[in-house]
């Protein structure tokens, strides 16, 4: 589906997050801004992971420099507009790993995922 | 206290052996007998001493004791207290260091954060995900996913197998869930089951779920790049807001044209009326010319019956 190499590389700055000026060029009617954001969230849902592992993205080196460059949504000011931010920061912290880029492949780490997250979110409320 | 006891008793010992002895040799004394009954009174009244005393020593042990009891607890809470100290002083406090980044940020920024994520955070009531059951919540998850699936994407393909395995796992759970929940609530038909509960067989999934991707804005851009568009630059909102302005600029122009094609039409209509009433004029002019070459009284008279006679007057 979505070719997020297209939308900028790790050489770019972060893109700022009022960029509601017009002098910014719009991808399909997006700023990069937006694209990013929704893009970083994504990478929250370990089904999305295991299509991006599947069309072999996560070997690709310019997309793991991508993945790296995508940290900076863990500083502020960027951290504040993930609405996702648990499994979004998880996610994005296990992508740098060499290891878990390779085995998000396999169905079953994804389905662990899934079943330990959706018991987290559930849980950590429980406990509070 | 033990002394003064035995005194009075050797007082009374004495006192009965020789009142014994004098009744034994048959000479009694009644200042014997006084003698006695002063010692025996001398013993009562130091018994009654003995027994005060008594309850003065255990009075003065149990103060002694209290006293060891609260000693001993002040002792404790001392020490409670320099251990507190202590653990506290050796308490591992979070040092940030100097060159890390501090980011300030307001009460209203959180607040907005915590609003803003709650959503996606914070299950629903009621909702647990299955997990009371202690049993894999991926059975309604998986229908989810697997039924939104659209064809052409691998996205769940790689899911769907174990998905089968995942998805016959917790049946058994389900049912004695079922079951309990039957036996608990008697007879909940199962069409009126939502109706009591929204949240039954609801799953919060804390991440964007497939269909969220799907219609964000990269799917968007792809669908741009299968219509051979170049999304950079591209904004849908500018072409609409072009197609609108050109759209106006036409509607002006025929506007314009309209207008003007009427004001030609209207400037014709009073060139036709001017050249109508100067052909009047002129017609008229005319008249009167004819009229004047005529007799002017004949005409005067038609005219001005009043000031005829003032032109007279004047001629």
């Amino acid at each position: 589906m979505s070719e997020p190499m297209s939308v900028g590389s790790s050489a770019l700055e972060p893109p700022m997050p009022s960029s509601a000026s017009s002098t910014e060029p719009k991808h399909g009617g997006f700023t990069r801004f937006e694209l990013e954001l929704e893009f970083v969230q994504s990478l929250a849902n370990p089904q999305y992971l295991n299509h991006l592992a599947s069309r072999k993205l996560l070997t690709n080196p310019s997309f793991v420099a991508y993945l790296d460059y995508l940290q900076y949504w863990s500083r502020p000011p960027y951290l504040k507009y993930l609405t996702y931010p648990g499994p979004t920061l998880k996610s994005l912290q296990l992508l740098q790993e060499e290891r878990f880029r390779q085995d998000i492949i396999s169905p079953d780490l994804v389905q662990a995922l899934m079943t330990e997250g959706m018991k987290a979110a559930v849980e950590w409320h429980k406990e509070g | 206290m033990d002394k003064q006891l035995d005194a009075l008793f050797g007082r009374v010992e004495a006192a009965l052996t020789t009142l014994i002895d004098s009744i034994a040799k048959y000479n009694p004394s009644e200042k014997l007998a006084d003698d006695l009954a002063h010692a025996d009174r001398a013993l009562a009244q130091g018994l009654r001493e003995l027994e005060q005393h008594q309850a003065n020593h255990a009075r003065i042990q149990q103060l002694r004791a209290e006293t060891a009891a609260l000693d001993a607890q002040t002792k404790d809470v001392a020490g409670s207290l320099w251990a507190t100290r202590k653990e506290v002083d050796n308490t591992p406090t979070t040092t940030y260091p100097a060159d890390s980044p501090r980011y300030p940020f307001t009460i209203a920024d959180l607040l907005g954060f915590a609003r803003r994520i709650s959503r996606n955070t914070l299950p629903p009531p009621g909702v647990t995900n299955g997990l009371d059951l202690s049993a894999p919540p991926t059975q309604q998850s998986e229908v989810t996913m697997d039924g939104t699936a659209t064809p052409g994407a691998s996205f769940t393909s790689g899911v769907g197998t174990p998905g089968g395995g995942a998805t016959a796992a917790p049946t058994p759970d389900a049912m004695v869930s079922q079951a309990t929940v039957a036996s608990s609530v008697p007879e909940m038909p199962m069409e009126l089951r939502h109706a009591v509960n929204p949240g039954e067989g609801a799953v919060f999934i804390p991440w964007p779920t497939e269909d969220k991707i799907r219609s964000g804005a990269l799917a968007e851009y792809q669908r741009l790049v299968e219509r051979g568009m170049d999304p950079k630059g591209y904004d849908p909102e500018e072409e609409e807001q072009r197609k609108r302005d050109e759209e106006q600029a036409k509607k002006e122009a025929e506007e314009r044209a309209r207008l003007e094609h009427e004001e030609a039409e209207r400037r014709m209509q009073e060139e036709r009326a001017r050249m109508a009433r100067e052909r009047e004029r002129a017609r008229q002019e005319a008249e009167r010319r004819g009229s004047v070459a005529e007799p002017v009284g004949q005409k005067k008279s038609q005219f001005s019956f009043i000031d005829m006679d003032d032109e007279d007057d004047d001629e």
